[in-house]
């Protein structure tokens, strides 16, 4: 027979089926999206110092865009790399964009490079270029301090590198004025570790925020002028940018399941604590 | 005209119903999520070996040597297949000379990389005046953690004191790890429902 005896509230709390939690957490997400709550997004200390390194460059410099991220973290990478396109397109800087990932990271860069450029009306070849990918970063890195051909002799669209005008002023890193990373892995400690420390090129990073924690040590020892963190970061950015997009569309979001992960944690800790206090001590 | 991967079928449709044939599983195992993921899993081995192929072997290799006469490629192509040849016993121990190439190469770019790259300048940034209670946290921190890593001497009496306090500065940096890898979990559904109901249904803004 069934035990029918009626459970306690706080029994009830600690054995929520999971899948009313999915369903709560599901509501969460898309009721902001019919209904904005536009809260505000304050800008961070690594994200203003980021903007700023990025606004300082000299109009027409030419700056590195890496896309180092795989298509499952889209939804945080791709507005950083959005945004960091508008705001270098915007101060007329040249683009050489390049993938470490070889997962559909050239491929992502080639649309987006596209896509904003063609917001700008740039041209492939002469104002951005998509270099495409190669394997082992690390001698990708290195390699190109030396000769970018060596590394790549054609870019993502098979055209030799001395036929692309942009690429015929790029022989190596000598003529590049700032990194913008946008990264979802460890190929962020290699720029910072291997051509930051070796070639002293500037750099910032938009990460993942699972990856912010560690990355915040390299702009606490001055490896990076600053940083994106996840979502967050980059809807800061787009603030400064005052071109709201993606990112800070989807912070309303962000915050509704923040809360509701809250209170689960205080529910989940009453319900625990209170049901030890039942138990009578042997 | 568009081309056919830019037309709403292979743009919208397509990525909409393997999300939801993924989240499927979140209510329970089914034949939907099974063929998701195989899909994932097969075109993820043919794209990679595509892109290897053309982005190495055609445009490092053959297009150098065909073209400008750049024979000397010859002699990394070969390493490589070098690799391959474990799967014949007699000869397998010519496998080594590739993998030594590899592994004292990488070794000597990963000692660079970490000492001059990562453990001096951050050793650096922790020499800090202690006139800043930001400053001070960092050098108590750092301090405390390493000798909670020091485990040649029984963590008893000042040392476990300290011990333990490197112990609660690692417990707020997993702390905030959790957070922030929450936000990212959060990130990734947020981008999934902003695809659903804003890029594919237009149901939202």
């Amino acid at each position: 027979m069934a035990d029918e005896t009626p459970k306690s509230f706080l029994a009830r709390i600690q054995n929520i089926d999971r899948r009313v939690l999915y369903a709560l957490i599901f509501v969460s997400v898309i009721v902001p999206l019919f209904l904005p709550l536009k809260l505000p997004v304050p800008v961070t200390p690594e994200t203003q110092n980021f903007f700023d390194a990025v606004e300082a460059l000299p109009d027409s410099s030419i700056v590195m865009l890496p896309f180092d991220f795989w298509p499952s973290t889209l939804a945080e990478t791709e507005p950083m790399a959005v945004v960091g396109l508008r705001h270098l397109f915007r101060k007329n800087c040249y683009v050489v964009g390049l993938s470490n990932v070889g997962m559909g990271g050239p491929t992502i860069a080639d649309r987006l490079l596209d896509s904003i450029g063609g917001e700008f009306h740039k041209t492939y070849g002469v104002d951005y270029v998509n270099l495409g990918y190669k394997p082992d970063y690390r001698a990708v890195m290195l390699g190109m301090g030396t000769r970018i051909s060596d590394i790549f002799p054609t870019d993502y669209r098979d055209t030799p590198l001395e036929e692309l005008p942009l690429m015929r002023r790029v022989p190596n890193y000598d003529s590049v004025a700032f990194i913008f990373i946008v990264s979802d892995n460890v190929a962020v400690d290699y720029w910072v570790g291997l051509v930051n420390a070796r070639f002293g090129i500037p750099m910032g990073a938009g990460v993942t925020a699972v990856m912010a924690p560690k990355s915040l040590s390299f702009v606490q020892a001055n490896q990076l002028v600053g940083l994106l963190g996840g979502m967050k970061g980059c809807a800061e950015y787009e603030n400064l940018l005052e071109r709201p997009a993606r990112a800070i569309r989807g912070m309303d979001s962000q915050s509704m399941i923040h809360l509701l992960i809250v209170v689960f944690i205080i529910m989940g800790n009453v319900g625990y604590f209170a049901s030890k206090r039942r138990v009578p001590r042997s | 005209m568009d081309s056919i991967w830019t037309q709403p079928f292979f743009y919208f449709f397509l990525p909409a119903f393997f999300t939801l044939a993924v989240y499927s599983l979140l209510f329970k195992d089914n034949p939907w999520f099974k063929f998701a993921e195989h899909v994932f899993a097969g075109l993820s081995a043919g794209y990679y070996a595509g892109l290897i192929f053309t982005s190495v072997i055609k445009q490092q290799m053959f297009v150098p040597m065909l073209s400008s006469g750049r024979w000397d490629m010859l002699i990394p192509g070969a390493l490589g297949c070098l690799l391959f040849v474990r799967f014949f016993p007699r000869i397998r121990w010519l496998t080594r000379i590739p993998l030594a190439f590899v592994i004292g190469t990488t070794a000597g770019i990963m000692f660079l990389q970490q000492l001059h790259g990562l453990i001096l300048p951050q050793l650096q940034s922790t020499l800090l005046p202690l006139n800043d209670l930001s400053n001070i946290i960092i050098v108590v921190g750092v301090l405390t953690t390493l000798v909670y890593f020091y485990f040649s001497k029984p963590h008893t009496g000042a040392l476990g004191g300290v011990a333990k306090a490197g112990m609660w500065f690692i417990m707020v940096a997993f702390g905030a790890h959790f957070g922030y890898t929450v936000m990212a979990r959060v990130s990734l559904l947020i981008g999934r429902m902003q695809f659903l109901f804003v890029d594919w249904l237009h149901w939202a803004q």
